[in-house]
């Protein structure tokens, strides 16, 4: 059995203007010490599926169906009083933006202290040594005198490194990682990343890192779940997404990115913008942008099926297979020519 | 070369730094840009990247005067710009614009989209108030918004669309030079790569000029012609794109460019990649000599701490400012630690 199983979830938000379904019957699961990234673009319900199994929704305005199964145990139907138990201990999550995520009038010390306190029996001069190491483990130098600093006297990068290991005190068995790196140069990037996976050896740990960057999702990643318009719409290990991708939107993804290993003259461009999640269109929601739509794509739901020889390897997509092995391969062709 | 548009020549910035309420004294300065040369030829993009914080989006402003430069030089279409009055300025306003980087911050909430275009038309009188209807009903067909859209406000628009509107602005005046800060940075991939397609079409129809600063490798691969790496206030290297992204020269630009994760897991997790330690530091006290020393994988004591480098030429149109450049690329971790003590003397250009 996976570590954490997540069941049709569906979170509804009711706003004046209508119901939000931001998230819309995703499933996918998690193995120990695995990476499954979550792609797609600002708006298309990553986040919310995060913050649906964290139990940090708003409750008066949202309503959430389905399962988060941890280790058996359903996160969605769990008393308060277990769930905090079991956030930050057994499941902690790293946010975006490191600066909104600490508090700026506590010490970094007394946050990490925090943490280990309301999880484990001990004294607080223990939690403080445990903070201690823990800020060493994330490569914090002079860890014994920066403990005692606030958030303001850290760079963006150290911040994160704080937030990592605060997450990480008490050694939890899934992280899930919010854009971990979107809000740092990309320096700073390569040495989070490479923290994330050293901490993920380490401890073992699962992470679900949610991304809109592909490359970030093809050099941590295990699996791959690409979400639009709230929905899953490609699902498979990281080698079988970028090698044999099966969905249109998909290889917009793939060709609208500018590389670094290849000369294209244009981008492919996916036209138009991601629909209102109030509205979304009927049938296939990609149907609109969609350079391959089909009649049948504006009024039946695509279901998430597998490729041929390849189980694990889901999309939702009308079009034939022979069809998407063929566009496959010549956008492969195209964003690898002239590359050594 | 007779066809530079824009030449720069040692442009330095630096903000005071003060202290005191009444009697304010200079205590130090925060040396954002520190002696910056090039030149921008006509109908070219050069790229611009670097980390947050090594000065260049001031270098932007400088070359803009929408900052007074502290010293250096910029030279416009033939005029010195650093040193004009405003009034001076104004005519060559019209020659330069912007884009800037967060399409919900640059335009004004309160105007309708059809004055936040047309504004700079209405300040340099080109035209009655029908025509510059007309011309603004244009620029939106041109970069690809309905033109009905004139009397709506910018909230009633995406990110992209918003920059679009702001693209549509800077073109309004057909200027030769548009300084772009960042443009695509918060934008979706989708939406960046319509934006950056824009920008091309643009360039090759109006025959544009851009100087475009980003701090994504890859769209600045994409984009530019040249691109220009900086550090600190200062440039590292300068090179021609292609030869720039094969044959970096810099420690740093090396460290850059293996830090960009590709989207390809077979080549992204084989590729070596050089991690930086630590952080951009401070500009009010910058390390002496080579600004990088002190996060440089080659640094060699005794040299990169005592001397700073010079730019010089690495071949045609390619400078480097390192006294142990990359012997070639891609090179293993081992042999970036290790420079080749081999005479470090200019080649010959």
């Amino acid at each position: 059995m996976a570590l954490l199983e997540v069941k049709d979830l569906r979170t509804h938000f009711r706003t004046d203007d209508g119901v939000v379904k931001a998230v819309d019957g995703v499933t996918f699961s998690v193995e120990k010490g695995k990476t499954l990234g979550i792609v797609g673009e600002s708006g298309c319900g990553k986040s919310v599926t995060c913050l649906t199994i964290m139990g940090l929704n708003n409750r008066r305005n949202t309503t959430s169906w389905g399962e988060a199964l941890l280790k058996g145990e359903d996160l969605l139907q769990m008393r308060p009083s277990r769930l905090r138990e079991v956030r930050g201990d057994d499941i902690a999550m790293i946010f975006q933006d490191p600066m909104t995520s600490l508090n700026p009038v506590h010490s970094i010390g007394k946050q990490l202290i925090e943490a280990v306190l309301l999880h484990r029996d001990v004294s607080k001069k223990e939690a403080r040594e445990r903070a201690i190491v823990s800020l060493e483990e994330v490569g914090i130098p002079r860890a014994e005198s920066r403990v005692d600093a606030y958030p303001h006297q850290f760079s963006g990068g150290m911040r994160q490194r704080v937030m990592i290991a605060m997450a990480m005190i008490n050694d939890p068995e899934v992280l899930i990682a919010d854009e971990p790196t979107t809000a740092l140069d990309v320096t700073t990037q390569a040495q989070i990343l490479e923290l994330m996976q050293k901490l993920q050896a380490d401890h073992d740990t699962a992470i679900i890192a949610i991304t809109h960057d592909l490359g970030v999702v093809a050099e941590m990643a295990d699996e791959v779940v690409v979400m639009y318009a709230a929905k899953v719409v490609e699902e498979g290990s990281v080698n079988s997404i970028f090698n044999r991708p099966h969905h249109p939107y998909t290889w917009g993804l793939l060709g609208s990115l500018p590389r670094l290993d290849t000369d294209v003259d244009r981008l492919v461009q996916i036209p138009g913008q991601p629909p209102s999640l109030l509205n979304p269109p009927s049938g296939c929601r990609f149907h609109p942008r969609c350079s391959y739509v089909m009649d049948v794509c504006k009024t039946k739901v695509p279901e998430l099926a597998p490729l041929t020889g390849d189980q694990g390897h889901v999309q939702a997509c009308h079009l034939d297979e022979d069809t998407k092995d063929r566009e496959a391969a010549r956008l492969l062709q195209a964003t690898m020519s002239g590359a050594a | 070369m007779a066809d530079e548009l824009l030449v720069v020549e040692n442009l330095e910035k630096h903000f005071p730094v003060t202290r005191g309420i009444i009697f304010q004294r200079q205590v130090a300065s925060v040396k954002a840009v520190d002696g910056v040369s090039f030149t921008v030829e006509r109908g070219e993009t050069l790229g611009v990247v670097g980390e947050s914080g090594c000065g260049k989006s001031t270098m932007a402003r400088c070359v803009m005067r929408l900052l007074d430069p502290t010293g250096g030089k910029v030279v416009f279409d033939g005029r010195d710009v650093t040193t004009l009055s405003r009034a001076e300025m104004r005519p060559i306003r019209r020659e330069m614009m912007m884009v800037f980087q967060d399409p919900y911050a640059s335009l004004n909430a309160r105007k309708r989209v059809g004055f936040i275009i047309g504004e700079a038309l209405v300040v340099h009188k080109l035209g009655t108030d029908a025509e510059i209807k007309r011309r603004v009903q244009e620029l939106l067909e041109v970069v690809g918004l309905n033109p009905e859209h004139y009397n709506r406000f910018p909230h009633e628009f995406s990110g992209g669309q918003r920059q679009r509107i702001g693209v549509a602005r800077a073109l309004a005046v057909n200027p030769k030079l548009i300084v772009c800060d960042e443009p695509v940075s918060a934008l979706d991939v989708s939406v960046q790569a319509q934006i950056l397609n824009l920008l091309k079409d643009l360039q090759r129809e109006f025959g544009l000029t851009y100087v475009f600063i980003a701090h994504d490798l890859n769209v600045v691969r994409h984009i530019s012609d040249r691109v220009m790496v900086m550090y600190l206030g200062k440039v590292a290297e300068i090179a021609e794109g292609h030869q720039l992204y094969r044959e970096p020269k810099h420690p740093y630009t090396g460290a850059l460019l293996s830090a960009v994760p590709i989207p390809n897991p077979e080549r992204g997790r084989a590729r070596v990649s050089i991690v930086l330690e630590g952080d951009v530091p401070s500009p009010i006290n910058p390390p002496e000599a080579c600004r990088f020393h002190p996060r440089c994988p080659r640094f060699v004591a005794g040299r990169c701490d005592v001397e700073e480098p010079q730019l010089r030429s690495f071949g045609h149109d390619h400078q480097a400012a390192c006294h142990f450049p990359l012997e070639r690329w891609p090179m293993t971790v081992d042999e970036i630690r290790r420079p080749a003590q081999a005479p470090t003397e200019p080649v010959s250009a």
